[in-house]
């Protein structure tokens, strides 16, 4: 996790202006890969699909697929292993762990929704600001981003979540925080490289304003890139807030978040391993889904474009 | 030239380790919510009024903002870096004794990261079966996405409890670092093995490749000698800068072992709201990253000669126009 640490972001300094490097490569390499149509889906893309469907009912409606009560407790069947009434078994209040880990979803991928949505806006702005503006601007923003990059995500939201408090909001805003220089990176190579295209420079001739020529020309189609990476950060920023939660600096309990879900099934490592294994794999395959997606989006996204 | 680009980067490197620590103080400190202001008033806790007044003493809390940073950062150059407010102890003796376990552990863990994105990176790219270098290209993106927290608990649970190899309960001896190395080492891996990965893929695709099989050399001569040598500087370099997540990475593992080290102190002044331990912390990683990234480009000219620092890379903020830094890994490489 933590790319461990850091799932977002990777140490790269500045990237260098006007390469895609990356993403051509990448480009390249994958469509040598598919003989099949890239736009044609396998099972295990569908699959993938499939479960992340799942998830946004759990977080819409969570009754819908567990109609339990998540916070009901019934000592009599305490760590019952899984069975047909009780399919991932119970906790050390018998709650049923199928029931709270499906309510779970909701405090966790909402969280990692907002997270996404804060690194986002923030790195948006940054990176728009610095490509678009350059000059002094641009060598200001990207020594905050140096900053930002400097000091590894986990220890950031830590100090964030000191300023703001514990909870499940403040752990989400503070991994936003520590995503902007991801975001930010990388539009502002985006931005770079359309600034200098050539129906940029048609437009500007043609008297379009500053403003205009950003809105209507560099931003659609600077922004496909760092939309695809969303569902990455969307990924880690799951990683990093039940982190969080394990360490107890998020969602607080009662309450189900699959962090906190985990934390609470270590003390139980011998006598009901379940309590750990189901939670830790729901937050696995989760984060694989959200990954895989983006491999999706990808390849869509390259044979429309 | 060269030692006029030598201190430009010196200079910006200390330029973000001061901004980074001016940031962290003003989100600490200056910010509505001051930890030291909050632990004063906390009425669960209540310190008694003379040491309050040594303490907002000390803090210079009845004087102004500005006055406050800079009373702290004069301390700081005095290596003064104040007294904890959970403890008591001075920050610099709590951050020591935590530091030589901590980073005994990130050495350890660095190796396993090395040893695994090696192996991984070498089998994805020359292993002579395909379903393996599939197999091998799945490893990083499952390792992102098992958080560390999940790797600890489960080699806690298979190696300690199930297998009884190593004692849970022992935290000192030199075996006991296993399992936690282990396990920060394989979450610091994937990024490292994407980017090897990516590198060996890029360099076993140049037509140096094709020149040297076409002289007769063998694959694995063409493999060690030629394309690992080309292809593995950007996943070097990430390597490097590493240690600090892994740093940071501490305070998880070390929570799952308990272990008394700086990720545990860390941890520790979260949940107590220690700011002055936190600001120490964030201004060593900071420093220590920043240091490390200085070194690595100060180092790319002689470990890849075709790398020059030119007159006209003096305006750059690194001599890496090239293909040595590592491009934005990501989960779904090669899956």
């Amino acid at each position: 996790m933590m790319s461990i640490l850091t799932p977002t972001a990777p140490p790269t300094r500045r990237p260098p202006p006007r390469t895609t490097r990356g993403p051509v490569s990448r480009a390249r390499s994958s469509r040598a890969r598919s003989s099949r149509g890239p736009t044609s889906l396998g099972i295990v893309d569908i699959a993938a699909m499939l479960l992340l469907a799942l998830l946004v009912i759990a977080v819409l409606t969570p009754s819908l697929l567990a109609p339990g009560d998540p916070l009901g407790t019934a000592t009599v069947q305490a760590l019952d292993g899984p069975s047909l009434t009780h399919w991932l078994g119970t906790d050390y209040l018998g709650r049923d762990l199928y029931t709270r880990i499906v309510h779970g979803a909701r405090t966790s991928l909402s969280a990692s929704a907002v997270a996404v949505a804060v690194g986002l806006a923030g790195g948006l702005a940054l990176g728009i600001v610095s490509g678009y503006l350059g000059g002094w601007v641009d060598a200001v923003v990207s020594r905050l981003i140096d900053v930002l990059l400097s000091v590894p995500g986990l220890l950031l939201s830590m100090v964030i979540i000191v300023a703001l408090g514990f909870g499940a909001i403040n752990a989400a805003i503070a991994v936003g925080i520590s995503s902007i220089a991801s975001f930010a990176r990388v539009t502002r190579a985006e931005v770079l490289t359309v600034r200098t295209s050539s129906y940029v420079e048609a437009a500007q001739h043609q008297g379009s304003s500053r403003w205009r020529t950003l809105i209507h020309h560099i931003l659609p189609n600077a922004v496909g890139p760092v939309a695809s990476l969303i569902p990455l950060q969307f990924g880690g920023s799951i990683v990093w807030i039940s982190s969080l939660s394990f360490l107890g600096f998020g969602a607080v309990p009662p309450h189900p978040e699959w962090g906190l879900l985990v934390a609470e099934g270590r003390q139980y490592l011998l006598s009901a391993p379940w309590l750990l294994l189901a939670p830790g794999a729901v937050i696995v395959i989760t984060v694989l889904a959200a990954s895989h997606l983006q491999g999706v989006l990808g390849r869509i996204r390259r044979t429309t474009a | 030239m060269r030692s006029r680009y030598l201190i430009t980067r010196i200079l910006q490197a200390v330029l973000v380790v001061a901004i980074t620590y001016l940031l962290t103080y003003w989100v600490l400190f200056a910010l509505p919510g001051d930890p030291v202001a909050n632990r004063l008033d906390n009425p669960q806790n209540p310190i008694p009024p003379g040491q309050a007044k040594a303490i907002i003493e000390y803090y210079n809390l009845d004087q102004p903002a500005l006055l406050q940073f800079l009373i702290t950062v004069g301390r700081l150059a005095q290596g003064d870096l104040g007294y904890s407010l959970g403890t008591g102890r001075a920050v610099s003796d709590m951050v020591m004794q935590g530091l030589g376990s901590t980073l005994l552990l990130a050495l350890a863990a660095l190796v396993v990261a090395a040893v695994i994105a090696t192996g991984v990176g070498l089998l994805a790219v020359f292993a002579p079966w395909g379903p393996v270098r599939s197999l091998a290209r799945l490893v990083p993106s499952l390792s992102l996405a098992t958080p560390s927290f999940l790797i600890g608990l489960l080699l806690l649970q298979i190696f300690s409890y199930q297998l009884g190899w190593v004692s849970s309960l022992d935290t000192e001896s030199l075996t006991s670092l296993v399992l936690p190395a282990l396990t920060l080492g394989i979450a610091a891996s994937p990024s490292i093995t994407q980017v090897l990965i990516q590198g060996l893929t890029e360099a076993n695709g140049r037509p140096f490749v094709r020149v040297l099989r076409s002289r007769g050399l063998s694959h694995g001569a063409i493999a060690t000698r030629h394309v690992v040598r080309n292809g593995s500087i950007p996943a070097l370099t990430l390597l490097a800068l590493t240690i600090a997540d892994l740093i940071a990475g501490s305070v998880i593992v070390e929570s799952v072992f308990h272990r008394a080290g700086l990720g545990y102190v860390t941890e520790q002044a979260v949940r107590s709201q220690d700011g002055p331990i936190v600001l120490a912390v964030v201004l060593l990683v900071s420093s220590l990253y920043s240091l490390i990234n200085l070194a690595t480009d100060l180092l790319y000219p002689v470990i890849d000669p075709r790398i020059s620092i030119t007159e006209s890379r003096l305006g750059a903020s690194s001599p890496s126009s090239r293909s040595t830094r590592p491009a934005q890994p990501t989960l779904t490489e090669g899956a």
